[in-house]
């Protein structure tokens, strides 16, 4: 594979290049004093950081029906959230003629509940601080895919510290030739390794019930996912969560019942919708006001059902979703 | 006698096809054969419009069991619809599998003309989740 090393300081170099045309933007990361966050550049970079240590929320979820009107957005962000457009891509929720997606290989991330000032941002350092795996948020800790080897480019980061930018498509060969010097080849070994497979997730209901015992429905799970995203949910009419009158109806035709009802319902049908979609980033953990480890589920979850198709979400633009495509010869034991 | 009632009878909802499962349990019914009544059957333009969350909400509101019926692959009357079938259900019982409910749900292709094949499959998983249960109720 042909790259090219990037020198300090060339990437914002060819960024502000990138943004000298009125209509491109860059959504990347800023760093200021209240520490990292995600930030739309118009116009020049202003303290840009590469990396960011610090999990909010994930960045595909603004970019949720985002029309091609001729301007461009070059996206220098995580993995998981470059994987979670490419899957919004695939579902139609954005348009692919306008965005730049580069995938920048993710050390790891620290929650953002935990207001740690002590966190670097260098990738070296960053290593070093993750090197004790409880200082890394869990959903990070089990990631199965940390490489930017996903989108049009990516930046990857090998074991001297050395940027390595790589193009996977046209547009990233676009972007590598704003870059000066010559292609040259990648060395084998980096920073991010392949992670290595991990247990089938397995559970009961009763562990299930412990777990969700905390959880007071309000949704922020579902609004914080980057992948859940109908505008019409099906848990808003009256069918699935019935509220007030429909809800009063209800209790008199099957008897009492606890609140708030339907915990399993919501959770579970949420889990089969996203599967084949989730990529495992841990926003709706992030965004859990109760601290429901909501990530072992749908990750595991998900993972799961990745693999009896043996798909992966993000991993490619051509590859289609598993639910809307089928092969006639499969499946040969799918009935009872 | 007394034994008898003591046992509990499951609710089990099934999904049937218009076109097959559903035909095959009228033709089931004309001939006059019979499945356990606490099958209660749900008529669906095709399998494929059984959106999994209607079995998961089934099962959470007290379904013992729940099935899918629909044409042999091949046979869908709109061309490709159990094909999509077979793939979200497979999905879904690996996800009931998860969470050690996999006994839960089951998916037939029965078509018009197999009455037969139609109670034997109900009858089965009928009497699957029975026993199930009764041991469950003991326990």
């Amino acid at each position: 594979m042909k790259g090219k090393k990037l020198k300090s300081g060339e990437i914002e170099n060819a960024l502000n290049g990138f943004l000298k045309d009125e209509k491109h933007l860059v959504l990347g990361f800023k760093k200021d004093e209240g520490g990292v966050s995600h930030q739309i550049f118009k116009g020049n970079l202003d303290h840009y950081s590469l990396l960011n240590p610090v999990f909010g929320a994930n960045a595909a979820l603004y970019l949720r029906r985002l029309f091609s009107k001729g301007s461009q957005v070059m996206l220098m962000l995580r993995p998981c959230e470059i994987r979670a457009y490419v899957e919004l891509h695939k579902l139609t929720q954005i348009e692919r003629e306008d965005v730049i997606a580069v995938s920048i290989d993710c050390p790891g991330t620290v929650s953002s509940k935990e207001n740690r000032s002590d966190v670097p941002t260098e990738a070296g350092e960053l290593a070093e601080y993750f090197k004790n795996p409880d200082s890394m948020r869990w959903a990070c800790s089990v990631c199965s895919e940390k490489r930017g080897v996903v989108g049009d480019a990516g930046i990857r980061i090998d074991n001297a510290g050395n940027y390595w930018l790589i193009p996977y498509t046209e547009k990233g060969e676009s972007f590598l030739s704003d870059i000066e010097g010559e292609s040259e080849d990648v060395p084998p070994e980096m920073l991010t390794a392949k992670e290595p497979k991990k247990d089938k997730f397995q559970v009961d209901m009763e562990i299930f019930n412990k777990d969700f015992e905390k959880c007071i429905m309000c949704m922020n799970c579902r609004d914080m996912c980057p992948v859940c995203y109908c505008i019409d949910c099906v848990f808003h009419g009256d069918e699935y969560l019935p509220k007030g009158d429909a809800l009063l109806n209800k209790v008199f035709r099957t008897g009492s019942t606890k609140m708030p009802r339907g915990k399993e319902l919501f959770h579970l049908i949420r889990m089969y919708h996203v599967s084949q979609t989730c990529v495992g980033c841990g926003a709706c953990e992030e965004a859990c006001p109760q601290g429901i480890p909501l990530t072992k589920y749908f990750k595991g979850v998900s993972e799961r059902l990745q693999g009896i198709f043996s798909y992966m979400s993000g991993r490619s633009f051509e590859e289609p979703i598993p639910y809307v495509t089928f092969l006639e010869d499969e499946l040969k034991d799918a009935t009872d | 006698m007394a034994e008898e009632t003591k046992e509990k009878n499951p609710e089990i909802v099934g999904f049937a096809c218009s076109y097959c499962t559903f035909k095959a349990s009228e033709m089931a019914g004309s001939l006059r054969m019979k499945y356990p009544e606490g099958v209660k059957l749900i008529q669906v333009p095709c399998s494929s419009r059984v959106d999994p969350a209607f079995v998961i909400k089934a099962v959470f509101e007290g379904a013992d069991g729940v099935f899918v019926a629909g044409c042999h692959p091949g046979d869908c009357h709109f061309i490709k619809g159990n094909y999509y079938t077979r793939r979200k259900i497979v999905a879904l019982k690996e996800m009931f599998d998860a969470f050690s409910m996999k006994e839960k749900l089951r998916l037939f292709w029965v078509s018009a003309a197999e009455a037969r094949r139609f109670i034997d499959k109900v009858t089965t998983f009928y009497n699957d989740i029975k026993e199930k249960k009764n041991e469950r109720e003991k326990a």
